[in-house]
């Protein structure tokens, strides 16, 4: 399978990474000597140093044999051209587009029936002000997503000595917690992801990702001695695009909001936007103007600006004067590992969140969601369990999954069942899998054709 | 540096050399030439000696393999096959010493093909057979065959690849990169069979013929024969053999590219075309010269000149005539020949034409800035602008490359070789070529030249095989620091 990223930035770059890995033939073009020089140093992929818009270089890279054109540059109208001009070129290679700005929100869909056909059109922010937005509604909730149409949340939670689950064994939950038992898919303990079996015993201080359905989050949730408490007030420091889209859904919701934002200009466009938000122009890291602005009585703090060492900074900061929580936006992906020993637990990542939409889009058909967790460590994946693969019509004990993997849930019409060894996944029914980065691509051979079909 | 991966993929390439000894034992079985014991015994060896290493660094899985772990992998990994491809010379007394067997066996792997048997006609078929062999998968690169056979490399690969290769203008066919090997093995060994069918079909044995291609494609040099090509003296094979050398000097991935229907590409790429017509400048000008001085005909002149010109500049080695009697100004044009070498990405080694094309633009560009002192210039090859850390890369390469090949032959004739034997020895051994002037030229072999001389020339030999920087960048004390 051939795929061309356009585009070897942070995103380009762990998108090419993760395909390669995956054996797939990656060609990344971009118009950096040193962008693409890291590319090809470090990965098995082909580079390109020109403009991806340009249709003699997309020939070049050999786009009539593409299955597919990701363009992820930085700049949408660079993005919407290389697609134009892949749509022209070899209309049947599928394509996807990197769009951030709010003004093409409405066409999205817009893009696919008239050209330049863009198949996908991912905007991360819109997907990371989601994710601030559901943070936000569990203070104590570190990552979470949604999966089944938002039927189904994966939460990941940290355990701590109140919770009665805490040195409990994994197969004594059912027995103590009956029906409301939370589906552990992974543990991180010390930094390290573990997949617990039966015999595990969890442990105070371990990250437990667990999956649940909507109406039972509230009593999940209570298990870990945590609440859910209604949000009143929220700060956002940076107003840039997410934090102005984050304030207008936060409007809606008539939370009392306050945007910090050091550009004046900026300050004067966002207030004439807002209706009821409260603009302030000052520097997110002052600690008299957070003090003024009563940042201990804030339930969340959301740091969003450009620079991740003044988000790192502003959210110690509001921590230390009495904010309830913090979320802090980071795009670097060798601080996220960081994080939590510097004691922010609450990180997004626009980024990350694109690199998963994309993934995700890559390997349509067979898998209906992913979602990577722990930086890029391992994905949460949704699938349908086709009638050929060979995870249908046996017992579940006697398919031998990868190494690294769990199938977490099975989805038969609106029931969840938890899978023992005997459970037998039917064809049609949903799947949810645990994965480590590593066995992906095995797994997305699993789910498509039995092997006796080559 | 994590050295159980070093010594798991090193343990794997020696694995790999025991296993390919099968094919000179399938030869020795063939003709019954006595040395059966001397092979199998060598192969128990390189099997024993690779699973040891192999088990005892087993690792969890590859995931990344960084630069310094790639160039230690290679440049011990050709150390260590080096050695073990020594063995059936040595068991089999082919060679008075040990130091001598590995001469020889870097010789072959380097595809240099500097001899030190004196008499090769009375070594046996197989490990006359064998010495070819290597040659052939020395040529193209052990490691990159290995990353076109064995997939579990690929991971790590590309850093094996860039210090096994590391060509100054890096193009993979493919996105993938076991991909590329593929290819460049396939097209190899097809021109490979092209060149056997050629050669008997002008009347060689099929032992001969097999043997030649194996050391011609490669750009090494070995012969069957004490006269090396002289041997046969015929025209016929002469213009075969040239033929040949020159597709084996020509970047790989041009023939791929002809293969796929772009007839005029070897016009097209500007590093070829200079190729080309330096073969053809230069055998014109040793032709004139040597017509009338030494050859009373034009058309032998022109034979002799162009098989040895072709010879020497793709650094292959093989001889029809000998060099030493002609007049001065051939004689200094073949010694410059032994310094250019043949294209990037083709199997040959010197300093590559690529560079020298660089270099020279290069020095152009600095000429104009000074007349246009404000004018905005840049190198380009093939319409292609060169990146600076490339530009300053080929740089370093040319400067480091006299440099040693001052340094070498200064301490070659410290251990009593004369002066001209020892410039001709060290450049014909750096640049990978094979015959040199003095007492090493192309009637001559290197049997007489000091114990300590032999391993500076060997290690000259990977030195030029591995394009310098991969092998001297183990002297660097930074290298082994934590």
């Amino acid at each position: 399978m051939k795929i061309i990223i356009v585009g070897a930035g942070e995103v380009g770059y762990h998108i090419a990474s993760r395909l390669a890995f995956e054996n797939k033939d990656v060609v990344v073009i971009d118009k950096s000597v040193d962008a693409i020089r890291r590319v090809t140093e470090n990965l098995d992929v082909q580079g390109i140093t020109a403009s991806g818009s340009s249709p003699e270089i997309l020939e070049k890279a050999g786009i009539r044999q593409a299955e597919i054109l990701l363009a992820v540059t930085n700049s949408d109208e660079a993005n919407l051209v290389a697609c134009l001009m892949a749509d022209m070129l070899s209309p049947a290679t599928r394509t996807l587009a990197r769009i951030r700005n709010a003004h093409y929100d409405q066409y999205h869909g817009a893009f696919k029936t008239a050209p330049p056909h863009i198949n996908t059109v991912i905007n991360p922010e819109i997907e990371v002000v989601k994710t601030i937005y559901r943070l936000m509604k569990i203070p104590a909730a570190v990552d979470m997503g949604e999966l089944v149409e938002g039927r189904v949340k994966f939460v990941g939670l940290r355990l701590d000595e109140r919770s009665p689950m805490a040195g409990v064994r994994l197969k004594d939950f059912a027995s103590m917690f009956g029906q409301t038992r939370p589906l552990i898919a992974a543990v991180v303990r010390r930094q390290e992801l573990i997949i617990p079996r039966g015999e595990h015993r969890l442990e105070v201080g371990d990250l437990v990702y667990f999956i649940c359905e909507n109406d039972r989050l509230k009593e999940t949730v209570a298990l870990f001695d945590k609440t859910i408490i209604p949000l009143r007030r929220v700060m956002i420091v940076g107003g840039g695009r997410i934090g102005e889209r984050l304030a207008k859904c936060l409007e809606a919701e008539c939370i009392h909001t306050k945007i910090i934002e050091s550009d004046l200009e900026r300050c004067q466009a966002l207030s004439e936007a807002m209706a009821k938000t409260v603009v302030l122009h000052g520097d997110g890291s002052d600690q008299n103007l957070l003090l003024e602005e009563n940042v201990g009585d804030v339930d969340v703090l959301v740091a969003l600006t450009n620079d991740e060492e003044t988000n790192i900074l502003v959210s110690l900061l509001a921590k230390n004067l009495g904010a309830g929580t913090t979320i802090t936006k980071v795009s670097k992906f060798s601080y996220i590992p960081l994080m939590s020993t510097i004691g922010l637990q609450k990180v997004v990542s626009p980024r990350l969140s694109a690199i998963s939409s994309i993934l995700h889009d890559v390997r349509k058909g067979k898998i209906l969601s992913a979602i990577s967790v722990l930086g890029e460590e391992a994905e949460m994946i949704e699938a349908i369990a086709l009638e050929t693969s060979a995870i249908t019509g046996r017992p579940l004990k006697k398919i031998s999954f990868p190494k690294g993997a769990i199938l977490v849930s099975i989805i038969r019409e609106d029931t969840i069942m938890i899978p023992s060894g005997n459970s037998v996944v039917e064809p049609g029914d949903r799947i949810i899998i645990f994965a480590r980065r590593q066995v992906v691509h095995k797994l997305e051979k699993m789910l498509t054709v039995k092997l006796e079909f080559f | 540096m994590r050295w159980q991966y070093v010594g798991n993929i090193i343990g794997i390439l020696v694995i790999f050399i025991g296993v390919v000894m099968l094919v000179p034992l399938a030869c020795s079985l063939f003709y019954d030439d006595g040395s059966q014991m001397a092979i199998v015994l060598s192969m128990g060896c390189a099997v024993c000696a690779g699973l040891f290493l192999f088990l005892v660094s087993r690792r969890s899985g590859i995931e990344y393999i960084s630069p310094r772990e790639g160039i230690a992998i290679v440049a011990l990994g050709w150390t260590a096959i080096g050695f073990f491809g020594a063995l059936p010379f040595y068991f089999g007394d082919a060679v008075p010493c040990f130091t001598d067997a590995m001469f020889e066996s870097v010789s072959g792997f380097t595809t240099t093909g500097s001899s030190v048997f004196t008499n090769i006609e009375g070594v046996s078929k197989s490990l006359l057979f064998w010495r070819s062999f290597i040659q052939w998968l020395g040529g193209m690169g052990i490691i990159v065959l290995s990353l076109a056979i064995l997939p579990f490399l690929g991971v790590g690969g590309m850093q094996l690849f860039k210090a096994e290769v590391p060509s100054p203008v890096p193009d993979k066919l493919t996105p993938r990169l076991s991909d590329s090997a593929k290819i460049l093995w396939y097209v190899y060994a097809l021109i490979s069979l092209l060149q056997v069918l050629f050669l008997m079909g002008g009347g060689m044995g099929l032992y001969d013929a097999l043997c030649h291609a194996f050391t011609t494609m490669p750009t090494g040099g070995f012969s069957t024969r004490n006269a090396s090509v002289a041997h046969f003296d015929s025209a016929y094979f002469d213009f075969v053999f040239v033929l040949f050398m020159v597709l084996a000097g020509i970047n790989f991935s041009l023939h791929y590219q002809l293969l796929r229907g772009r007839t005029l590409i070897f016009w097209r790429d500007s590093e070829c075309r200079f190729f080309l017509l330096m073969c053809l400048g230069l055998t014109v000008v040793v032709t004139l010269d040597l017509y009338g001085n030494v050859y009373g005909s034009l058309g032998s002149a022109f034979r002799y000149a162009s098989f040895q010109i072709v010879s020497i500049v793709t650094t292959t080695g093989y001889a029809t005539a000998d060099y030493e009697l002609w007049p001065g100004l051939s004689q200094l044009i073949i010694f410059i020949c032994m310094f250019i070498g043949a294209s990037a990405g083709s199997t040959g080694g010197g300093m590559k034409c690529a560079r020298l094309m660089v270099c020279f633009k290069y020095c152009y560009r600095e000429l104009f800035t000074l007349i246009h002192p404000r004018s905005v210039a840049q190198v380009k090859i093939n319409d292609a602008v060169v990146p600076d850390h490339v530009l300053k890369s080929i740089m370093g390469f040319l400067g480091l490359y006299l440099l040693l090949f001052a340094v070498c032959s200064a301490i070659l004739s410290a251990m009593g070789v004369d002066m001209l034997t020892s410039l001709g020895a060290v450049a014909s051994c750096i640049g990978n070529i094979g015959p040199g002037f003095g007492t090493v030229g192309p009637v001559d072999n290197f049997a007489h030249i000091p114990m300590l001389g032999k391993w500076l020339l060997l290690w000259c030999m990977l030195l030029g095989r591995l394009e310098i920087y991969t092998m001297i960048i183990l002297l660097v004390p930074e290298f082994w620091k934590k």
